[in-house]
């Protein structure tokens, strides 16, 4: 492996990428879309927050590399989504972006948006929809449309939403054919865009070859026939900025935040400066360093009340606060043996028992492996870890902050374990084991590890894992909720915990420990 | 002296007059109607008498009389001219301050005044009675009725082919109107400026002048700018003027303060007399600032109360000299930018540029919190700025309505300020009829939102401390936030800016940038983002109500151009027919059904293309009647 270049620059490459796929989609298109009088997706949001208003973005760079030769063929998905305040609300946004691809779905656009609605389904915030798309994308509909998790469930899940109570708005805003057509239809309330917005199920060129029937775009699905005759719109608007005066209006109507599930108390600083952490953080996740480093960057007033400091020590355990909500943080400090495995067990049963969020920061190259260790049971002490935290019933954050490898990404609360956000830095890795692990397991389990040219067999595995360990593969493939850039992590956290706060905590329960 | 002066007028002249007077030792007594009791006039004055109009003068003369008043002090328009009032005023035994009746009266009859002014040697436009086949020898002219007025019997004639038709066009339209035939034909000036003297004319037969003035940039006949001295004037032709002006007022006995008024042909440079002001003119701060005697400013108001009483002017022609240059801006609450219509409303904060600042005066009657009626006059103050040169008083006056803020109500400001910073201003003198031929530029929200911008930025810093949600931006993703309200791109303006509260809630911003100042009076106290609060932002005099747009909050409500019986019933009226021209809300025709009268409008502006509705038949509900198509 080359030598790593530093956390900075890994970093400066993000904020290179971040501000690629914010330009949305290619320059003509932008135009084209801007010449129709139509603000241009992100402008949608930016307008519709509140001024000065803090934006949550959901993966921003979903999809790079997945479709077609340019990798940033279809930047953020085509679909921008996140959280931000509108009218004093936390509510969630997701905007189609017109200008990549006409606003279609690829399949990491449904994901994307089936991501945003569990994300509201998890914290109850209002959704509101700024619909501008061609529907599915029609050459990968088999990818798109049947299964389960595909087109379908955004539907199923704002009729689901909405029975819970979360309000389901939509803006119509350009065009919503077919499916997308029930994005409005299945909303609470909806506002629609004269000669901007259409809803139809077919549109006019589906017509003609259905029915011989010749009718324009306007006369088939406007603003003027939803809002007067159809009765699919309930609001019309002249344009985007009064729609988004509109979706304003409607979502001050909307009863205020609920009150923090537990006890917010006044926020510190950090005594280190959380910038430092670029600078103290080694960005080859092969370096040892002490997580309390990263921990003290991070939480109030740098202090971390530890448990278990002495005990399995390569599970860095306490209580903190961040921005004033208390947390109970679990990061690791090394592999993980038996005790730091029953020791992260306890701990989160703790949390549990006190209903107060959990934060896991990762960097785990798995749970320690040899005679000694099996024998000993460590299986059983990592199902422990592993039950404490599949069956923790208080709000989980996880931050991949180095490796995240092998079963330690599931103690560790990896996206299987429904936190409610994952967001990796730009130096993490993360695959089932080593690039270098897996090639020599491959040969051996060929029988080429004797092979003289066994480097040649296992150069390609090693190529793949490093291709596939990227947090730019993770991230395209909605593995997390995004890259973030190291310095800004104690402000997402605080952001998200004030999120994940919106609902109370149950009661806790779990499935048998492996005595 | 003078012991007790009644001022029989209001607003910012009463103020000025009543300054000079309180200075005097002068006691002063105002007049007001109903409704002024507390106007900044009444305030300014020792006493005050209600009277029932300001233009009542059996009221105002008695006023005097009940105040125990010895002279009265007519201001400028209300009485100021009326010949019956000075008389009613001499008849009590009072002394008018301006002159005597008898020469009001000679003055303020054109064709009198033109011929003194003839008698006095004072050039006059070139005038003669049409006759049969006469032809003048130079175009173009000015055929009008001699009896007339109001433009009837009125024709511009560029050349003499075109004379005999307008010739005999506007004896018809002369005799319909007046019953009297009698042309005259006079030079019509094409473009010409408004240049007038000032003179004054003690009781003792000393009469001087006070230098001339240009009052050409006007609108629609309404003076805005005025400066003194008129600038780019030939010596030979001010010189001309000026000892006009002089011989006239000797000619016709004039006593006090008079203005004589020129009309200058930009063409030939030649002036003529127009007619002469027996008053205080609007404009006499801008004298005020440039005139010297024997080193020292003089207070016109000051002469009309000596000379009123009496006393002797005490310097000759020879004492009087013109230094440095002054320009004077008049504040109207007016909407220049639409049509000057006049403005009425509560100016809630007003702030009126430093009269400490060197070289600038505010003479006016408008504080915060003030109703400004349309039932006087919409002039709300001047701002009068001295300079050594005219670009120097120019930039002056740009300062200092850049330090002007009128809110609450629209005022012409930013005109003012538009117009002194244009180019042809800046170049040189404006002919009186160049705002009617040029439009300023609309004015440009760019700076305000910048202004807004930066305002709305302290805001959002100021609560930075309220934790990961605080208001400053902050994306997750990089890039930084536009900062947006009511769809609004705010984004402030660089360099360093200071912030000065000042009362309920405006703000005063000074930056080291352009705009340089700008005045900001945010939506209440429910927080950034509160829905529907509006801002409201001068800048370069400029007031803009930055809030949700119209639309936002009234909904749309026009269609598609297709108005349908909103219920079975009968039609009661039709008022268009196919190919009207119809305005968005006139009334296309009326059903009645239910009981209900429903009148059916025009959803917007456009040409009626069907009516399918026939008076007295019955309809049934969605039965397409009128159709519009949208105009251009």
């Amino acid at each position: 492996m080359a030598t790593s270049p530093d956390l900075r620059a890994l970093t400066a490459e993000l904020h290179e990428r971040l501000a690629r796929v914010r330009q949305g989609g290619g320059e003509a298109s932008r135009q084209r879309h801007v010449a129709r009088g139509k603000l241009l997706p992100r402008d949608r949001v930016e307008h519709l927050l509140d001024p000065g208003s803090p934006f949550l973005e959901l993966a921003p760079l979903a999809a790079y590399g997945m479709y077609g030769e340019d990798a940033w063929a279809v930047p953020s998905a085509g679909l921008i989504a996140g959280i931000g305040r509108v009218q004093g609300r936390l509510v969630l946004v997701a905007a189609n972006d017109a200008t990549v691809k006409g606003g279609t779905y690829y399949p990491t656009t449904v994901k994307k948006h089936l991501r945003a609605q569990t994300v509201a389904a998890e914290n109850r915030l209002p959704c509101v929809y700024l619909v501008d798309s061609g529907g599915a994308f029609l050459p990968m509909q088999d990818e798109v449309f049947p299964d389960r998790e595909h087109f379908g469930r955004i539907f199923f899940n704002q009729a689901n939403l909405s029975a819970r109570g979360i309000p389901q708005i939509a803006s119509v805003m350009g065009s919503c054919t077919a499916g997308g057509a029930y994005v409005p239809a299945m909303s609470d309330e909806t506002v629609i865009v004269r000669g901007q917005g259409t809803i139809f199920l077919g549109g006019p060129p589906l017509v003609k070859a259905a029915t011989g029937e010749v009718v324009t775009a306007e006369e088939l699905g406007g603003g003027d026939v939803h809002a007067r005759t159809s009765g699919v719109a309930d609001h019309l608007a002249e344009d985007d900025d009064h729609a988004l005066a509109i979706v304003r209006g409607i979502v001050d109507t909307l009863p205020p935040d609920p009150a923090p599930a537990w006890e917010v108390r006044a926020p510190e600083e950090p005594a280190l400066d959380p910038a430092t952490l670029l600078d103290v953080v080694p960005a080859d996740t092969r370096t040892p360093y002490d997580v309390r480093e990263v921990i003290r960057r991070i939480v109030d007033g740098s202090h971390l009340q530890e448990f278990k400091q002495l005990y399995g020590e390569t599970l860095v355990c306490g209580f903190a606060r961040i921005w004033g909500h208390p947390v109970g943080v679990v990061a690791n400090n090394g592999i993980l043996f038996s005790e730091s495995s029953l020791k992260g067990a306890h701990f989160v049963e703790l949390c549990n028992q006190r209903g107060i969020p959990l934060l896991f920061l990762q960097n785990i190259s798995g749970f320690m492996v040899g005679r000694e260790y099996e024998n000993g049971g460590i299986a059983r002490d990592g199902a422990k870890l592993v039950t404490a935290v599949a069956c923790s019933v208080v709000p989980k954050l996880t931050v991949v902050i180095g490796g995240s490898f092998g079963a330690g990404n599931y103690g560790m609360c990896g996206r299987a374990y429904d936190p409610r956000f994952l967001w990796m830095w730009p130096n993490a890795r993360i695959s089932v084991m080593g690039g270098e692990q897996a090639a020599t397991v491959l040969a051996t389990v060929a029988g080429r590890d004797a092979d003289p040219d066994v480097e040649a067999f296992k150069a390609p595995i090693r190529a793949q894992y490093e291709t596939q360990g990227s947090p730019y593969y993770a991230t395209a493939r909605l593995w997390d909720d995004g890259l973030i850039d190291p310095v800004d992590t104690r402000r997402v956290l605080g952001m998200a915990l004030e999120v994940v706060a919106r609902t109370p905590v149950p009661e806790p329960s779990y499935g048998v420990f492996r005595m | 002296m003078i012991q007790t002066l009644l001022i029989a007028n209001r607003g910012e002249i009463a103020i000025r007059v009543a300054r000079t007077a309180r200075a005097l030792g002068v006691r002063t007594i105002a007049v007001h109607v109903d409704g002024e009791e507390r106007a900044p006039h009444v305030r300014a004055t020792d006493a005050a008498v209600r009277v029932p109009s300001y233009l009542d003068v059996d009221a105002v003369v008695a006023a005097a009389l009940e105040a125990g008043a010895d002279a009265v002090h007519p201001g400028y328009g209300f009485l100021s001219e009326r010949a019956p009032f000075a008389a009613a005023v001499a008849t009590a035994g009072l002394t008018f301050v301006g002159p005597s009746a008898s020469v009001m009266e000679r003055m303020g009859h054109k064709d009198a005044a033109r011929e003194i002014a003839q008698a006095a040697g004072v050039p006059v436009v070139p005038r003669a009675e049409a006759s049969d086949g006469a032809v003048p020898r130079a175009f173009p002219v000015l055929v009008k009725a001699a009896a007339g007025g109001g433009g009837k019997g009125m024709r511009i004639v560029r050349t003499a082919a075109e004379l005999p038709e307008a010739v005999l066009a506007a004896r018809r339209e002369a005799e319909r109107a007046f019953g009297d035939g009698t042309l005259l034909v006079e030079r019509y000036v094409e473009r010409g400026r408004h240049v007038e003297v000032q003179v004054l004319a003690d009781a003792h037969g000393t009469v001087v002048h006070l230098g001339d003035r240009d009052c050409s940039a006007q609108r629609r006949h309404q003076k805005v700018l005025e400066e003194a001295p008129a600038p780019d004037l030939d010596p030979g032709v001010r010189a001309l003027m000026l000892d006009a002006a002089v011989a006239l007022a000797r000619e016709v006995g004039y006593v006090n303060a008079g203005t004589v008024e020129f009309l200058l042909d930009v063409e030939s440079g030649e002036p003529y007399f127009l007619e002469m002001n027996t008053r205080l003119q609007v404009e006499h701060p801008v004298t005020e600032g440039v005139v010297r005697v024997a080193g020292r400013a003089l207070d016109l108001v000051e002469q009309q109360l000596r000379i009123a009483a009496g006393e002797p002017l005490g310097f000759a022609q020879d004492d009087v000299a013109v230094v440095g240059h002054a320009i004077e801006a008049r504040v109207y609450a007016e909407d220049a930018y639409g049509g000057f219509l006049p403005q009425a409303g509560t100016a809630t904060h007003v702030v009126w540029p430093s009269a400490s600042d060197g070289g600038v005066r505010v003479d006016h009657a408008l504080e915060s919190g003030q109703v400004v009626s349309t039932a006087f006059d919409p002039m709300l103050g001047k701002v009068i700025a001295v300079g050594a040169d005219r670009d120097e008083a120019r930039r002056g006056l740009l300062d200092a309505l850049d330090r002007t803020a009128i809110l609450g109500l629209t005022t012409n400001v930013g005109f003012l300020r538009a117009l002194a910073a244009s180019d042809a201003f800046a170049a040189g003198p404006l002919d009186t009829a160049w705002l009617d031929r040029h439009a300023l530029p609309e004015p440009d929200d760019a700076d305000a939102r910048a202004i807004v911008g930066l305002a709305l930025r302290g805001e959002l810093a100021s609560v930075a401390q309220a934790g990961p949600w605080a208001d400053d931006g902050f994306r997750s993703s990089g890039g930084s936030a536009a900062l947006v309200e009511h769809g609004r791109t705010l984004t402030p303006p660089s360099g360093h800016w200071h912030r000065h509260d000042l009362d309920d809630g405006l703000v005063r911003l000074a930056g080291d940038v352009p705009p340089a100042v700008g005045f900001v009076r945010r939506p209440g106290s429910a927080g950034p983002g509160s829905a529907g609060g509006a801002s409201e932002v001068v800048v370069r005099g400029q007031r803009f109500v930055l809030g949700p747009r119209d639309t936002a909050w009234t909904g749309v409500s026009a269609g598609d151009g297709t108005l349908a019986a909103p219920m079975p019933g009968t039609v009661l009226d039709v008022r268009v027919a196919p190919g009207d021209a119809v305005a968005a809300g006139d009334v296309l025709g009326v059903v009645e059904a239910m009981k209900m009268e429903l009148a059916l409008a025009a959803p917007f502006d456009g040409t009626v293309t069907s009516v399918d509705a026939v008076v007295g038949s019955q309809v049934a509900l969605g039965a397409v009647l009128f159709v519009v198509e949208a105009g251009e």
